[in-house]
């Protein structure tokens, strides 16, 4: 009895004590609410013909019908394949160079270190719309750089790189890591700067080098940071950098192979019809899906290594 | 925690319900407003015997509650311009609504929003219950409109033909029944030029005068054109090529059919064509067909002999404004009566047209954005009035269309009108430049070096056009080929830039084009079309 008084009292005062953290949290919270639960129940939309007149909830119930168009094409392989695979590669190569950029960083000594760190977060901060002028500036036919200067310093013909769809796939995940590298390195960064700097003297004591302490010290201290990240990165597998494959390739319809995703897809599809109740199918199967992938993932990082999983 | 977290929650939850209540509350206080609205209407209509039409009497109303409550009610005007809500916008709205309180008992506000972001925000603003009267379709698409339910039915109870009777006399019954969706109105067409004529190519003067174009060996059409063939083009062409190496002769946009054919695109789209729209309701597909490979061997010839950008796939800028920069020389409209002006004005340069094609009229042609009734607005009747003032009073019309007189333009004394002293389409504080997409764009004044019956011209030109389609006021609601559609423009959109632009040969290009289309349901498409089209010519 009298112990659990006491909890109840300490349950109390921590609460009191807790109390400037949890008004912190408040704002977040409340945006949390509005902007994620309360737009929940508008997904009856997806089973759903949309009629203004009728409203959202008395519009005329249509069961899957919707979601047909994602699969009914020969193109839903192809958006789901291009979808999952970029997002896969984005994930290994993104990863390792930023664990790789982080490291780097953090062993600098330089007093550059910190303009080094701001260039390579520039990309980061540039709008898609803008890095597609970038790589347009390279890759224009008439007066792109590398088709009158770069090839034509290495002897070789002008390549139409609009038109050709086997050079894309490399120039996406190029683009990517060039944009998104900066900001990812950012938390490994801080998780290094994090890490004891006891542990590596005593290491550098007993003879251990800079390679060795990376491997040894830094890498494993990182993983649960790496996890962690991949984690999340897995929840949005099925969603795509919209303007990455839209705005980068120039909407080009020949090279759709290789740059046709779901959000792009689905954007091009109905911005034609203008259909309410499809956007929605489309969100709320890309949400399912990933909402599995995560589950998934988690439930086997839980398996082998507990203290890093999510939840 | 997670008691606190719950309790949190709990209270938000509750604040946004009450949030929640507000809006209802609104919404109920507005409800009366509505009935009371409707019931003066109904009173109105009993005494309109003796002496006020029940037009007349609802302006009187309107007055009287104005009057009353010290505000005009006001009805809200939607359309698009290219660079957003104009300077002068402000004091645009309050000269209109100064003159339409007096006319009408209400305040009339436009609200012109930027093309890029029209279609979003009129969805939006449709959906989400924010006012909006009356709007152009322009931009989302009617069927889109209809399909979503954001449009009134113009006729019911006898909305226009009460409130709204002298729409009848600037617009025909046929224009009317062409907009007419399962044999609804949803709409009334903006009074422009439904027939085209096909293939006007428009090549800068100074360009022609380089390269020593004989002009004289021409004959004019009947609208004032340069009457041509493609041979003749392909000669003056390879002129200007010669005398102007450095830039481009000829700037490509995707506007062979839509502009330069006469193939009939029945419910919107191409998949599915009438190829002999004047005579036959047989749905084909013009991609295999001799005119569609006609057009791209030319474009595979003229790309080969390097009139066409090696960019021409990734250069999304308009071909007139690729014109005004000065790089290239050559595009090709569509022409009609004073199209010579326009394009002039678009380009920034004196352009002269040549008629290479022939007048038509496609089944869409009337339909394609007509003005609609939003189904939420509060006062149908006032927009109603409104839209019919739209139509067919000139002060509406004129400040609508151009703004203030003496501010933005001056009067001539042959009525055309000019640019206010000091201003110009650039520092124009009202200028949105959209006039065929405006009410009725002949309502208002016409500008200096048109004809100043213009209007009358385009009228004719409409009712003298030799070709007309036969499927003239068909329309199609796609939804239920959601998936074929989407897929079919995916097809389309990979493999056709190479062959219409000509960077492939069109044996090659062709065929890709039409595998993808076959393997991404065309058949299916075009047999819904077809199956659609006879039914709708069956009534």
């Amino acid at each position: 009895m009298k112990v659990k008084a006491e909890s109840k009292k300490s349950l109390k005062k921590r609460i009191i004590r807790y109390i400037p953290l949890y008004v912190m949290a408040l704002p977040g919270l409340i945006y949390l609410f509005i902007n994620n639960y309360m737009p929940l129940p508008g997904l009856v939309l997806a089973f759903k013909k949309y009629n203004a007149k009728k409203g959202i909830f008395g519009s005329n119930n249509v069961g899957f019908k919707n979601f047909k168009y994602l699969f009914a094409t020969k193109d839903a392989f192809i958006i789901t394949r291009n979808t999952i695979l970029y997002n896969l590669v984005f994930i290994i190569v993104n990863t390792v160079l930023a664990v790789f950029v982080a490291i780097l960083l953090a062993e600098m000594t330089s007093k550059l270190k910190k303009v080094y760190q701001i260039i390579i977060l520039l990309p980061f901060m540039i709008s898609m719309v803008i890095v597609s002028y970038l790589v347009f500036g390279f890759l224009s036919n008439d007066n792109g750089y590398l088709n009158n200067t770069v090839m034509a310093a290495l002897g070789k013909d002008p390549v139409q790189w609009y038109m050709e769809k086997k050079y894309w796939p490399f120039i996406l995940t190029f683009v990517n890591a060039w944009k998104v590298i900066g900001y990812n390195c950012i938390i490994y960064l801080s998780t290094i700067l994090g890490i004891d700097r006891g542990i590596y003297e005593s290491a550098s004591i007993d003879g251990a080098g800079k390679w060795m302490q990376i491997r040894k010290i830094t890498i494993p201290l990182l993983r649960p940071t790496v996890i962690m990240m991949t984690l999340l990165a897995i929840g949005r597998i099925f969603y795509s950098d919209f303007g990455l494959f839209y705005q980068v390739p120039q909407n080009q319809g020949a090279l759709f192979a290789v740059t046709n995703t779901i959000d792009t897809y689905v954007y091009r599809g109905l911005l034609e019809l203008g259909d309410m109740s499809m956007s929605s199918a489309a969100g709320l199967y890309q949400s399912l899906v990933g909402f599995i992938f995560i589950l998934t993932a988690n439930l086997i990082v839980r398996k082998f290594e507990p203290e890093s999983a999510l939840f | 925690m997670k008691k606190l977290l719950a309790t949190m929650l709990c209270a938000v939850m509750v604040v946004a319900s009450f949030a929640g209540c507000g809006k209802a509350a609104d919404n109920n206080t507005q409800a009366p407003a509505n009935t009371e609205a409707g019931t003066s209407v109904e009173a109105s209509a009993d005494v309109s015997g003796d002496a006020l039409t029940p037009a007349q009497q609802a302006i009187a109303d309107r007055k009287a509650k104005a009057a009353e409550t010290g505000k005009y009610e006001k009805v809200v005007v939607s359309f698009f311009d290219w660079t957003g809500a104009p300077a002068g916008i402000e004091r645009v709205n309050s000269k209109l609504s100064a003159y339409t309180e007096e006319t009408l008992g209400v305040d009339v506000e436009l609200l012109i929003i930027d093309v890029a972001a029209y279609t979003e925000d009129l969805k939006l603003m449709l959906s989400s219950g924010e006012q909006v009267d009356l709007f152009s379709t322009c931009g989302p698409g009617y069927m889109t409109c209809v399909n979503n339910g954001y449009t009134a039915d113009l006729e019911e109870n006898g909305l226009l033909a009460t409130y709204g009777a002298k729409l009848n006399d600037v617009v025909r019954a046929d224009y009317f029944d062409a907009c007419r969706v399962g044999g609804v109105l949803y709409g009334v067409p903006p009074i422009k030029d439904y027939a085209i004529q096909t293939a006007a190519v428009c090549i800068g003067t100074e360009y022609l005068e380089g390269a020593g174009v004989d002009l004289a060996k021409f004959s004019k059409d009947d609208l004032g054109y340069y009457k041509c063939t493609w041979d003749d083009v392909d000669e003056m062409f390879a002129a200007m090529h010669a005398a102007f190496p450095d830039k481009t002769v000829y700037s490509t946009q995707d506007n062979m059919l839509t502009q330069g054919s006469c193939v009939d695109n029945i419910g919107g789209d191409y998949y599915g064509t009438l190829l002999d729209p004047a005579n036959s309701l047989e749905v084909s597909n013009v991609y295999e067909s001799d005119m569609f490979k006609e057009w791209c061997d030319r474009f595979y010839r003229w790309n080969q002999a390097g009139y066409i950008s090696g960019d021409a796939l990734t250069d999304t800028n308009g071909a007139s404004a690729r014109i005004k920069s000065g790089a290239f020389m050559a595009m090709m409209a569509c022409g009609k009566p004073a199209y010579e002006n326009q394009i002039s004005g678009e380009c920034g340069r004196p352009m002269t047209v040549f008629d290479v094609g022939e007048p038509f009229m496609s089944s869409s042609a009337v339909s394609s954005f007509p003005w609609c009734l939003n189904q939420n607005s509060e006062d149908p009747i006032a927009a109603m009035q409104v839209l019919e003032a739209l139509y067919t009073d000139p002060v509406v019309a004129n400040l609508a269309c151009w703004g203030e007189e003496g501010v933005e333009y001056v009067v001539n004394d042959d009525t055309t009108i000019n640019w206010a002293p000091g201003v110009d389409s650039n520092n124009s504080e009202y200028y949105p430049n959209v006039l065929w997409l405006m009410p009725n764009q002949y309502a208002a004044h016409v500008w200096e070096g048109d004809p100043v019956d213009v209007g009358e011209q385009t009228a004719k030109f409409n009712d003298n056009c030799p070709v007309k389609s036969k499927a003239l006021g068909f329309t199609w609601d796609n939804s239920d080929y959601a998936a074929e559609f989407t897929a079919l423009q995916n097809a389309y959109k990979e493999f056709s830039g190479k062959v219409i632009y000509g960077f492939v040969d069109p044996e090659t290009g062709l065929k890709e084009l039409n595998d993808a289309l076959y393997a991404a349901g065309l058949k299916e498409y075009m047999a819904a079309k077809q199956e659609a089209l006879n039914a709708w010519a069956g009534k």
